[in-house]
């Protein structure tokens, strides 16, 4: 036997399994799948929630067999009449505190707490409720509301907000039944270092984190006859939306996706990829810039606002690393209620613009008070007056309320006619596509700065190198007499390393790549759940399939874009890109939000 | 290395053995607590104002809590005297006889003529023969001393003293002497286990970490001893905390680690104040920091104080708090040994397991493995608090008993009129242990096996004044709060067991949350993370163990026997009463001048006022609260003082009318009684008021029971019972005299012709004691002579009688006896104080002159050539080991002493016929009682109910009367299939104003009989209040029958009904 191997057996099952692999995780190579409430395979092993313990021979209590790794000769049941009632026990004692709001809980159906109490065979309530008043609900934040009277303490936010992200703006408070996942000070999500960036609402089994649902207001605009709604789907949207509406994971939905929008009354369906296109126009010349002029490298981007509020809070003195560029979210939003009302000879007060996210943290970045710069243009033209405001963007949608509202609507998606996206601001290249999995924007600027710098055309589209599945990814391009390196990462707690490097003096990259989520917005946190590494796989596989299967790739190509710098922006990094597609950063710090 | 100790230990030695007086005050936080910080100072003050020659100084505390202020003054030359409970105005007295070169003799509690250091000795001096030795004194007799070796005898904030009475030189040695490899040989070959609570072995502990490869590693002192009662770490720091930097450094020095952390919590600021000034004297004289003792071995050792979460006494919670995250455990593996504080080979000891330490490798693992038993080597300080005389520092060798800890050190209950129920062992996650398992060996295996733990040590005694289901609750309210939150079978599990605990506590509980409650204990423990949950509901499942009875009374008589749980009693005085009178009602009507309704009130709930009144054992006198200010108030004077004057002015008629006007339809059911004493009185009086017909049958010519035949008249004349019987005519209850069960009418008889029968035979049977010379005359039962005086008969005994017993028959028999002018001695094997007689009885028979022999067995009686006897032979008894009961063993000294005598009277054991039983079919308890359903009274056979002595051996009056009223609740209920028993009582509204100031005085004493009258007649001793007397003491009562919010909402509410 390899020495790196050890024998258990498991219900009696016999096997071989590597040294230091978890009892649950062996349990699930046998074809034994053990309940966890806490468990988060690499990323958490608290043992809170009691579901998953084993007994195991000659261990006097029952193991948490997410916490313990099996060892040689170990003899493990999984069910014996000892494992499957304190199984239940525990999952009953955390229904007695919990609010037990299942029908009108918006994770009704999709809810692990809700499934195990099902697999259990809980019938009865043998428990009180033992914390007598209900907890306040955490409404600060413009992205995420926290519910604790859901909550179950599982520490699965937590631990993905700090071992993952490394922010830690959560932690376990208090002691007792007083026990509360809570920020410093219990100030609320709002007045903490969060980022917004919803991973937490990805990983909780329960609806203790969720977005902070735009939902109603949607309905309430579609339904103004006075008023124009646009709508911009991201790039992540078409791979995510399938699977929250009962299809296989990582579909790609692009066409029944426009249908759907285009049925439940937005009166353009834009995509978001157009200003993808164009903010790596903005971005690859800011890009030449700064290496011809000796600007501030390595330049990093600026697209994923969950980043942006991290390096804000945490790196304050390094935010001139920071493209300038608005996210496409904000570049859409701004050229909707400029360029396009004007074309189209709209009042642009009366314009919505709503936006279809994989991300909770674009909720905050709409808010932000800088990103009314349509406004501003206005406002210089006397157009509108100072009180007549308006921001960029008006409402952030994520995947799940899309596609809560289509459920809602009673569209049967899957049997949707596929359709097109409106002219002109839904016209999209590949770039714009992979913009979606983690490189992908790094992909799409070296695909445009490198024919921009050396006039020739690119013969191999993808990097290779960037496209691997790790935190950190580097490859250097050869750009005439250049040797431009770069690094693409995802993660905060993976970026937060290049920024140390950074700090440190010791970065040698030209440019940096940096999405909040793992593997980018197909991870995002407004994705549908559950949102795990295989699925993910696939979206990214599907986001690729697509790039390949478009007529151009490159975002220098895009016609409309072409038109849009033609006859409006004249040429990139111009006066009136800069007012409307770049923006500035806040120095914020641990206190300081 | 020891020659580098000397120029310390010679200046320590100056002022622990000084050649002028020496006056020390221990001053630990208990002694402060108690004064002693005043009495320094008055000594301070006082020596320099006279400006005497007196060296005085401060020290740890000795341990004797309850004796604190402890003072210690010593002469040179002399045994240092120990001074108890000391005041500031005791200082001058003190002080100056000392300086004159004697002792004052008041608040003396010993002397102590050589101590014994362990790692020195000394002796101080001869002489003062008429003072105790310190370990004569039950306190201290059976401990030893180890960890509190140096303990109130040297100054805690001198390390000189610490080195004079052999400190660091066990350090010295080993450093200069022994490789790592030897002293962890040293710790693992003694057998030394932690004394934190879990008793893993401290040497396999260390080697574990010693075999780690590490830069950092750290060696931790638990000191966050965090139990509510225990307090033995807070003392032993506060009185040697040089002995835990040696423990320490030993430590270190054996497993590498170079950097040391005492975790102390914040609440124990003096033991920090001294720890931390400890570790500066260490570092100033080079025994701590780099170059110890000019060797190579480094070490840096701070103080952290822990902000007072109990959960982080766990050491991996202790760690993450030292890290400065929230204190929550992690699990295990890795150990902390692999990876611990800052992910570093750390080694976290409990404070008591470092402080043996310096002692093992001072004296070695053999010396050490001698003390204790071969499992459970050495000794464990135990903090011995709660209900028991002496409280504070118990360090005994392991397996010592319980008993020894409890009764010998601990001095028992606090006091005659309790009876010690319970300790709880090893505070909150501890068990609790029935008194009946006392005789338990303490080692960690023995208390795990009864659901307890060692744990730190703490030991909490309980009394019937505390009911177990809610010491359970307060425990587990405790750890409901300290758990850390963080896994669901602990943070929601004690929850939900405390939510059950308190329903319970609040009569809202049912049977069935028993079940779900012991399902709780297994879940809870089985699947909790930590220590602090796999051990919370030990309280539970221990007092659910053993206190069942307990938890059922709760639940279905909604009855808290102890009176703590709050929403089930109203006022103590009623709940202990057997017959649940309504105390405070018939007391407010008495000072409110309604005498005929305080009289209906005593009457509804107790038909013989009179009698009870003059016989009771007044259970409601031993929780009257106002014994905690001076006397109980006399309850019982009460209602006999109203039964008297009603009966003397002839009201009672009225009374009684009233009651028959409000009697029950008849219901046609036939009730048949078995036995006419104050059981089957009680249950007759309120089964005929309910309207049923009710026989008794009666063995002898007269109704009254044990109170006719059993009571001589001088405590309750005939012509009282003869009064308080005429209701019972009234209400249409027949007797049926001289018929005996079994004899003169079956069982089965008696229930073919009626509905339900009662037996309430009551407990005659007498014993045999089985001794030579037993058989023949001169021999008579105690019982039986109270009989024949009850019914006039010639006495069956001589002259001169012994009686043999220490119960109420004995002491009746004896007084009866000297009235008749008998020369009379009670015989008892035990102290005065252990006698069950009433102590008003034995206080009576003192004044009267009665002779006592204490600690006599008899063994003999002996007899003349014509079978008289001539004497009863009694071996002397000498005082043993404690027995289950709290008192001492006897055993016999082989020394005999013959009381002349004619007549020897056996007082002692009173049984139950359980063979009459047997006879009838009825199943008889292990015990020889008749055995019932515990809450319904039913027998074996179907309606047949039994209640009184004959189901719970010789008892008092009032619990057999107290049967018969809940019996008749029963079978009423049974019978009509309706709750019909309330309506037997009236309601009556007085008021509820509390006093503005408290009536003062002891209680008031009535008039008793001159004891010049009281030879040749049998007239009543005691004399029964006067109406003033009455008067004044009903308003010592202090009206806990009113509660806050009553007087807040201005409320008059009624009277409880039953």
């Amino acid at each position: 036997m390899d020495s790196n191997q050890v024998h258990v057996t498991i219900d009696g099952n016999e096997l071989d399994v590597a040294q230091g692999t978890k009892i649950i995780d062996a349990c699930n190579l046998v074809g034994i799948h053990l309940p966890s409430l806490c468990y988060l395979k690499d990323i958490s092993s608290y043992g809170s929630c009691g579901v998953c313990v084993v007994e195991v021979e000659g261990a006097k209590r029952l193991v948490r067999s997410c916490m313990q790794s099996v060892q040689n000769n170990m003899v493990i049941h999984t069910h014996t009449q000892r494992v499957l009632a304190a199984r239940k026990t525990n999952v009953e004692l955390l229904l007695a505190n919990h609010e037990m709001t299942c029908t009108t809980c918006e994770r009704n159906l999709n809810c692990e707490l809700q499934e195990l109490a099902q697999q259990m065979g809980i019938r009865d309530q043998r428990f009180v409720k033992t914390r007598k008043k209900p907890l306040a609900l955490d409404l600060t934040s413009l992205s995420l509301v926290r519910n604790p009277n859901a909550c179950i303490l599982c520490n699965r936010c937590v631990e993905v907000c700090r071992s993952m992200q490394s922010v830690s703006a959560i932690q376990m408070t208090r002691r007792g039944l007083s026990t509360q996942v809570a920020t410093f000070a219990e100030l609320g999500l709002g007045n903490s270092v969060c980022t917004n960036c919803g991973q937490c609402s990805l990983v909780c089994p329960t609806a203790a984190i969720t977005e902070k649902s735009s939902e109603q207001e949607v309905f309430d605009a579609l339904a103004d006859p006075n008023l124009v709604v646009l709508v911009q789907t991201a790039p992540a949207i078409r791979v995510g939306l399938g699977e929250a509406m009962g299809m296989e994971e990582g579909a790609l939905v692009t066409g029944k996706m426009v249908s759907a929008l285009r049925t439940m009354g937005f009166d353009r369906v834009f995509d978001t990829q157009f200003s993808a296109d164009l903010t790596i126009m903005e971005e690859g010349y800011e890009l030449i810039e700064r290496i011809q002029k000796g600007g501030t490298l390595p330049m990093i981007t600026s697209c994923s606002p969950g980043w942006i509020k991290f390096i804000e809070t945490f790196y304050p003195e390094q935010t001139d690393h920071l493209s300038t560029c608005k996210s496409p979210q904000q570049m859409f939003g701004a050229i909707a209620k400029t360029y396009y009302a004007e074309k189209m000879g709209l009042d642009p007060a009366t314009i919505k613009v709503v936006s279809i996210m994989p991300c909770t943290a674009k909720k905050f970045e709409a808010g932000r008070n800088e990103m009314d710069s349509s406004h501003a243009y206005w406002q210089h033209k006397g157009v509108v007056g100072e009180d007549e405001h308006f921001c960029d963007v008006d409402y952030v949608l994520t995947t799940r309320e899309l596609a809560r509202m289509l459920k809602r609507l009673g569209i049967n998606f899957a049997s949707l006619q596929e359709s097109q996206f409106d002219d002109p601001l839904g016209e999209s290249t590949g770039s714009a596509v992979i913009f979606a999995a983690s490189g992908g924007v790094m992909e799409a600027a070296l695909r445009t700065a490198y024919e921009k710098l050396t006039g020739n055309s690119l013969e191999n589209l993808e990097f290779s190198a960037l496209r691997e599945r790790k935190g950190i990814r580097e490859a250097t391009l050869q750009i005439g007499d250049l040797a431009c390196k770069v690094a693409v990462t995802n993660t905060l707690g993976n970026a937060r390393v290049l920024l140390d490097q950074i700090k440190d003096g010791k970065s040698e990259y030209a440019f940096i790549e940096v999405m909040t989520c793992p593997d980018g917005c197909i991870g995002g946190g407004g994705q549908s759940i559950p949102s795990h590494a295989e699925q993910r796989s696939k979206r990214i596989e599907s986001i690729y399939e697509e790039d390949r299967g478009k007529q151009s790739r490159k975002s220098h190509e895009n016609p409309s874009i072409q038109t849009l710098y033609a006859s409006f922006l004249t040429e990139p990094l111009s006066e009136v890109s800069h007012h409307l597609l770049h923006t500035h950063y806040t120095k914020r710090s641990a206190w300081d939000h | 290395m020891i020659e580098k100790l000397a120029p310390l230990k010679h200046e320590g030695e100056q002022s622990l053995y000084p050649n002028r007086p020496m006056i020390s005050v221990g001053m630990g936080t208990c002694g402060i607590g108690g004064g002693a910080d005043l009495v320094y100072q008055a000594f301070s003050s006082y020596i320099t104002e006279h400006n005497l020659p007196i060296l005085l100084r401060s020290v740890g505390c000795f341990g004797f809590c309850s004796e604190e202020p402890l003072v210690m003054l010593y002469l040179p030359s002399h045994p240092m005297v120990v001074y108890s409970r000391v005041e500031p105005s005791d200082v001058p007295l003190l002080a100056d006889n000392l300086h004159e070169g004697r002792f004052w003799r008041e608040h003396v509690l010993c002397k102590i003529s050589a101590w014994d250091h362990h790692l020195s000795s000394h002796s101080y001096g001869e002489g003062l023969a008429e003072l105790k030795e310190w370990n004569e004194l039950p306190f201290f007799h059976s401990q030893t001393k180890l960890v509190l070796r140096d303990a109130g005898l040297i100054n805690p904030d001198s390390i000189e003293e610490y080195v004079a009475v052999g400190g660091y030189r066990s350090f010295a040695s080993v450093l200069g002497a022994l490789s790592r490899e030897e002293v962890l040989a040293v710790v693992k070959d003694s057998h030394l286990r932690g004394r934190g609570g879990a008793g893993f072995p401290t040497g396999l502990k260390w080697e574990l970490m010693a075999k780690e490869q590490a830069d950092r590693k750290f060696v931790i002192c638990n000191a966050d001893e965090g139990d509510p009662g225990a307090y033995m770490n807070r003392n032993e720091m506060e009185s040697d905390p040089h002995m835990v930097i040696e423990g320490m450094l030993i430590g270190a020095y054996a497993t590498g680690a170079k950097e040391g952390i005492i975790y102390v919590r914040a609440e124990y600021p003096l033991a920090v104040q001294r720890l931390k000034r400890a570790i500066a004297q260490a570092y100033e004289h080079h025994l701590l920091g780099k170059h110890i003792l000019g060797s190579h071995l480094c070490f840096e050792l701070s103080v952290v104080e822990g902000a007072g979460a109990f959960v982080c006494g766990e050491e991996t919670a202790l760690i993450a708090s030292l890290e400065g995250r929230a204190g929550r455990s992690t699990a295990k593996p890795p150990f902390p040994s692999q990876r611990g504080y800052l992910g570093c080979p750390t080694t976290i000891n409990n404070l008591e397991t470092w402080c043996n330490i310096p002692l093992l490798l001072g004296m070695g693992s053999n010396w050490f493995q001698k003390i204790g038993t071969p499992k459970s080597p050495g000794t464990k300080v135990f903090s011995l608090v709660g209900k028991v005389r002496h409280t504070g520092l118990v360090e005994l060798a392991l397996g010592e008993k319980l008993t020894t800890l409890i009764y010998e050190a601990g001095g028992g209950s606090v006091q005659s009129t309790k009876r010690i129920k319970a300790v709880q062992s090893g505070g909150p996650s501890g068990g609790c242990i029935p008194a009946s398992l006392f005789d338990t060996p303490i080692d960690y295996e023995n208390l795990t096996k009864l659901g307890a733990i060692m744990g730190s040590g703490g030991m909490v005694v309980m009394d019937n004044d505390n009911c177990m289901v809610d010491s359970a609750r307060y425990f587990l309210e405790f750890t409901t709060k300290e758990s850390c939150g963080k896994c669901t079978p602990c943070r929601e599990g004690l929850s939900q067991a405390l939510a059950i605990l308190n329903r319970i506590t609040t009569h809202e509980g049912k049977m069935e949350d028993l079940k779900l409650l012991s399902e709780l204990c297994t879940h809870i423990s089985d699947t909790s993370l930590c220590g602090l949950g796999q051990s919370a509901m030990n309280p539970v499942a221990t007092t659910l163990q053993y206190f069942q009875k307990e938890y059922e009374e709760h639940i279905q008589q909604k009855h808290c026997e102890a009176g703590t749980c709050e929403a089930m009693v109203s006022e103590l005085c009623s709940n202990s009463c057997p017959l649940s009178m309504r105390i405070p009602t018939y007391i407010a009507l008495l000072r409110e001048n309604r005498l005929v309704e305080a009289f209906t009130s005593t009457l509804e709930d107790n038909p013989l006022p009179g009698t009870l009144g003059r016989i009771c054992h007044f259970h409601c006198q031993m929780r009257c609260r106002r014994e905690s200010l001076d006397n109980p108030v006399h309850q019982g004077e009460l209602h006999r003082y109203l039964a008297d004057t009603l009966y003397k002015m002839g009201q009672e008629q009225d009374v009684y009318q009233d009651i028959l006007r409000r009697m029950q339809k008849p219901t046609n059911k036939k009730i048949s009684i078995v036995g006419s004493g104050p059981a089957g009185l009680s249950a007759a009086f309120y089964l005929s008021r309910l309207g049923h017909s009710v026989t008794i049958y009666e063995q002898e010519k007269e109704a009254g029971g044990v109170l006719r035949y059993g009571i001589p008249d001088y405590r309750l004349p005939k012509d009282i019972l003869a009064k308080e019987l005429e209701v019972f005519g009234l209400l249409g209850v027949k007797f049926v005299f001289s018929t005996k069960l079994g004899t003169d009418i079956s069982l089965d008889e008696l229930r073919s012709k009626s509905d339900g029968v009662i037996l309430a035979l009551g407990s005659y049977h007498h014993a045999n004691l089985k001794l030579p010379g037993s058989e023949g005359r001169g021999v008579v039962q105690g019982t039986d002579v109270l009989k024949n005086l009850a019914v006039k008969e010639p006495e069956q005994v001589g002259k001169r009688v012994v009686i043999i017993g220490g119960g109420n028959v004995a002491i009746d028999v004896a007084r009866s006896l000297w009235r008749l002018d008998k020369e009379v001695v009670i015989a008892y094997r035990r102290e005065v104080d252990e006698m069950p007689a009433n102590r008003s009885e034995i206080e009576e028979a003192q004044a009267e002159g009665l002779a006592f022999r204490f600690n006599v067995a008899p063994t003999e009686i002996i007899r003349d050539a014509m079978q008289n006897v001539v004497a009863l032979r009694c071996e002397h008894l000498l005082c043993g080991e404690y027995d289950l009961s709290g008192r001492r063993k006897r055993k016999g000294k082989e020394c005999y002493e013959d009381l002349a005598c004619d007549t020897v009277v056996i007082a002692v054991g009173e049984r139950v016929d359980a063979k009459l039983l047997e006879s009838e079919a009825l199943s008889v308890t292990t015990g020889g009682q008749l055995a019932v359903e515990r809450h319904s009274y039913l027998t074996s056979k179907p309606n047949v109910w039994a209640i009184g002595d004959v189901i719970t051996g010789p008892s008092t009056a009032a619990e057999a009367m107290g049967h018969g009223k809940e019996v008749a609740k029963i079978i009423d209920r049974c019978l009509t299939g309706e709750e019909r028993f309330s309506s037997l009582f009236s309601t009556f509204t007085y008021d509820k104003s509390v006093a503005k100031t408290l009536h003062e005085g002891k209680a008031i004493q009535s008039e008793r009989l001159e004891l010049s009258q009281r030879k040749h007649s049998f007239a009543e001793v005691n004399k029964g209040y006067t109406g003033r007397q009455a008067r004044m003491e009903a308003g010592r009562c202090l009206r806990c029958d009113i509660h806050l919010e009553e007087v807040l909402n201005g409320q008059q509410p009624s009277a409880r009904n039953n």
